[in-house]
């Protein structure tokens, strides 16, 4: 989307608006304005102090140098009526509603001329109502001659307002289909499938009696949104068990990470180890053997700027006695310990004193994972562990994630990756809106797609 | 650090200062001064006799603790514009002790208790604005700045009121007892030697210890220093109350060492291009003894080029602003190329 709207320059590949081709090398985002394209982003661009007339009087392009009020006003009433899109036009824009906003950005898009119009998770922060009142104004565009895009992961409003659908998955168009043939669990299946290649799943260890290594019992949590606070979280991980939390971003994954690594406060519940309650603080969840893996850089707790050493000794600087005597830092130790780990964990270049931020995302993601299974971990909670890897690297963390879990550690993976949840875990579960939603045993992609996306979750107990 | 590396790391300060002089001669061209002559007035006020030297070394001392006190807490990515107040702060502090609570304490005492009363008022000055920081999420870069007015008015209240000196003719605090007064070799006090002591301390502090290894971590990545268990607030407030600290010792030996009294306009903004020596230093405490030397030359150069050139000493202010501005104004990785908080063994 931000090559269509000249924001991002692409490195092969036309486009082409209304038949004519664009010219890609110079294409700004106020060519792709004159060429009749307009984008509405997730956020509000709008600026909160001024009216909706104000708003869309300001920046506009070949507008008068005078601000003729009274003519705007019009202008936009005009349009406002034509496309059913009902916005208070004399308030200003910070007392309006989300959904009043966002139409007022579509109404500044086609006060720009636009025809193709590009909407990004418009209803992601609009209460069900405010979405249902926004599809006739979309409709009557289309009737009206506009293209519209309009980007979303709910079926159901896709279904609803789509006339045809494209599938988009890391950057790859996956399919496009017509509206009416596609059904919801092959659409599902579409957005979330990837395959892995020669991983082998060695078989499960026999199970023990007793306390699991790893207990959430009712955890509460505030959250970002009110999707995403953790409504009473309760989930078990056996030793030498993987318990796969499938889910899609914005459901309360951040949350319970955060919750998990020790940076969230918790409101309510308890989080045990092998039957021993461990009060959630990073340093406490650490000495009682619950390590901490991400796929996004800083929440993995990598340092930009700091060496593979300094961050493979990072979580140590506290106490760790190999690293820190009478409060200074034996550095040579690092480095060996580091170059030591390196050659372990085969992760090249072996140079312990590079910046990390000079690795690849694969390199660096694998001194995260030796920094947090080198401590032989009873528990790991690894968070979309593989996102933006290549497919080696994320064979590597993969790999990794089975052989904790044959030395007997319980590992929870967080993932948005249905394929590598299914592939991986010796159970799965579904994290909803906050709440664990149970998957029957012998539920495929297709299966716990629909799950996903199915919305509000029916009960949580898993 | 390699020496190749050190130099490289070297270059751009150095071309940034050699550039910055090469504006200063044509501005003074353009001013209609002959700028060689005035150039080299400005040089040998600085370091062309004993005495000029003594200048330059009572100008740098402030500007190394200062200077310092900035490094340490930018390292931290706590944006302390405060040096200039926690001065001030530790000005009045050690003012208080010397000329009011035990004037009449041997040199002994005194000293070292005026010295610390001088750290112990630039650290709660400066760690009002970590409190606020960690507690209400205030910005440091305000509250530091405002702090600096406080500091300021404060020496301004106290010698008009309570520090006056016993004569009430001017305002300003009584002479320092003797006793108070730093060993000093000639005009060269024992807090140009701890200045450069503390340089090095500094530099173990940061680049050798546990607290200056996570403080560096907070600097660089708040986000992943907390994810591995590092307060970026606690670290914050660790950082910056130390670097008042050194800022209020630069205030206490000013007191101390050469004003012998507290008045207004104590300092003249040592404060503030106290954050031209830490930049130019690139944070490096180390490097902050040849860049406060640089800073300090030119304060104690711009009298002499006035005096024997007639070049107005403001002129020496442009330069300040000049070598930091052609020093950001080089391409980032170029300034970056080897960071030496990126390498585990800092400058050493």
């Amino acid at each position: 989307m931000h090559v269509l709207l000249g924001l991002v320059r692409p490195d092969t590949g036309q486009l082409e608006i209304a038949g004519r081709r664009v010219d890609l090398a110079g294409y700004s985002p106020a060519d792709a304005l004159r060429a009749g394209v307009g984008m509405v982003h997730q956020h509000s661009t709008l600026v909160p102090a001024m009216t909706v007339p104000e708003n869309i009087a300001f920046g506009a392009v070949g507008g008068s140098a005078l601000f003729r009020r009274a003519r705007v006003r019009a202008r936009v009433a005009r349009l406002a009526e034509q496309y059913a899109l009902d916005v208070p036009l004399d308030v200003p824009v910070a007392q309006l509603s989300v959904g009043q906003r966002q139409r007022a950005e579509i109404l500044r898009t086609l006060d720009r001329g636009a025809r193709v119009i590009v909407l990004d998770e418009p209803t992601a922060a609009l209460t069900p109502g405010e979405t249902q009142a926004l599809f006739p104004g979309l409709r009557r565009l289309r009737d009206g001659g506009s293209a519209i895009v309009f980007i979303s992961h709910k079926l159901e409003e896709i279904e609803g307002l789509a006339d045809r659908v494209a599938v988009l998955r890391r950057g790859v168009l996956v399919a496009v289909k017509g509206a009416r043939e596609a059904d919801a669990r092959e659409l599902g299946s579409l957005m979330l499938g990837r395959d892995l290649p020669g991983l082998v799943r060695p078989p499960a260890l026999p199970r023990e009696e007793g306390a699991p290594a790893f207990a959430l019992r009712d955890l509460e949590a505030p959250g970002l949104r009110e999707a995403s606070r953790l409504k009473g979280v309760t989930l078990a991980v056996q030793a030498g068990e993987i318990v796969g939390v499938a889910g899609i971003d914005g459901n309360g994954q951040r949350e319970l990470e955060e919750v998990l690594a020790g940076v969230r406060p918790i409101t309510a519940g308890r989080i045990e180890v092998s039957g021993r309650l461990v009060p959630p603080s990073v340093r406490r969840l650490r000495a009682a053997g619950v390590s901490h893996l991400s796929g996004e850089r800083e929440r993995g707790g990598l340092v930009a700027g700091f060496t593979i050493a300094e961050n493979l000794i990072l979580k140590s600087s506290y106490d760790d006695r190999r690293f820190v005597r009478g409060g200074l830092l034996d550095r040579e130790a690092a480095r060996r310990y580091a170059r030591d780990v390196m050659q372990r964990f085969g992760i090249k270049p072996a140079d312990p004193d590079l910046d990390i931020a000079t690795l690849s995302g694969g390199n660096a993601q694998k001194v995260a994972v030796a920094r947090e299974l080198d401590s032989r971990p009873r528990v790991l909670v690894a968070v979309n562990p593989t996102r933006g890897l290549d497919v080696g690297s994320a064979r590597f963390v993969n790999e990794q994630l089975l052989a904790l879990r044959s030395l007997g550690g319980a590992v929870l993976l967080v993932s948005t990756e249905l394929d590598e949840v299914l592939f991986l875990a010796d159970r799965v579960v579904a994290l909803v809106e906050g709440c664990v939603v149970p998957v029957p045993r012998d539920a495929d992609r297709a299966a716990l797609g629909a799950i996903l996306l199915s919305g509000a979750p029916q009960s949580a107990v898993a | 650090m390699t020496t190749r590396q050190a130099a490289s790391a070297a270059l751009w300060p150095v071309l940034s200062v050699v550039l910055a002089l090469g504006m200063l001669a044509l501005l003074l061209l353009l001013l209609g001064y002959a700028p060689l002559p005035a150039l080299w007035a400005l040089a040998s006020g600085a370091f062309g006799s004993s005495a000029a030297w003594t200048a330059t070394l009572l100008k740098a001392s402030p500007l190394l603790f200062t200077g310092l006190a900035v490094a340490l807490s930018f390292r931290c990515g706590v944006w302390n514009i405060g040096a200039e107040g926690q001065l001030y702060a530790g000005a009045l502090a050690a003012t208080a002790v010397a000329t009011r609570l035990l004037p009449g304490a041997p040199a002994v005492v005194l000293t070292p208790l005026l010295s610390l009363a001088g750290a112990a008022g630039g650290a709660l000055l400066a760690a009002i604005a970590g409190v606020l920081r960690a507690a209400r999420g205030v910005s440091e870069v305000i509250s530091t700045i405002l702090l600096n007015f406080v500091a300021i008015q404060a020496v301004a209240l106290a010698v008009h009121g309570p520090l006056q000196e016993a004569s009430r003719a001017y305002p300003q605090s009584d002479a320092l007892p003797a006793a108070a007064l730093l060993p000093a070799f000639g005009r060269l006090h024992l807090g140009i030697a701890i200045a450069v002591a503390l340089a090095f301390a500094v530099q173990l502090l940061i680049f050798r210890t546990a607290l200056g290894f996570r403080m560096r971590a907070v600097g660089l990545s708040p986000v992943a220093a907390r994810f591995a268990g590092i307060s970026p607030e606690r670290h914050a407030l660790v950082s910056i109350s130390i670097a008042g600290a050194l800022a209020g010792l630069a205030g206490a030996f000013e007191v101390a060492g050469v004003t012998e009294r507290l008045y207004e306009g104590l300092s003249p903004g040592y404060g503030y291009t106290a954050i031209a020596v830490a930049l130019l230093a690139r944070l490096n405490p180390l490097a902050t003894l040849p860049a406060a030397l640089f800073f300090g030359a030119l304060e104690a150069g711009a009298g002499a080029m006035q005096r024997s050139a007639g070049v107005p000493s403001v002129v020496t202010q442009i330069v300040q602003g000049l070598v930091i501005l052609v020093f950001v104004a080089i391409p980032f990785e170029a300034r970056q190329a080897p960071l030496p908080g990126a390498s585990i063994d800092g400058a050493a």
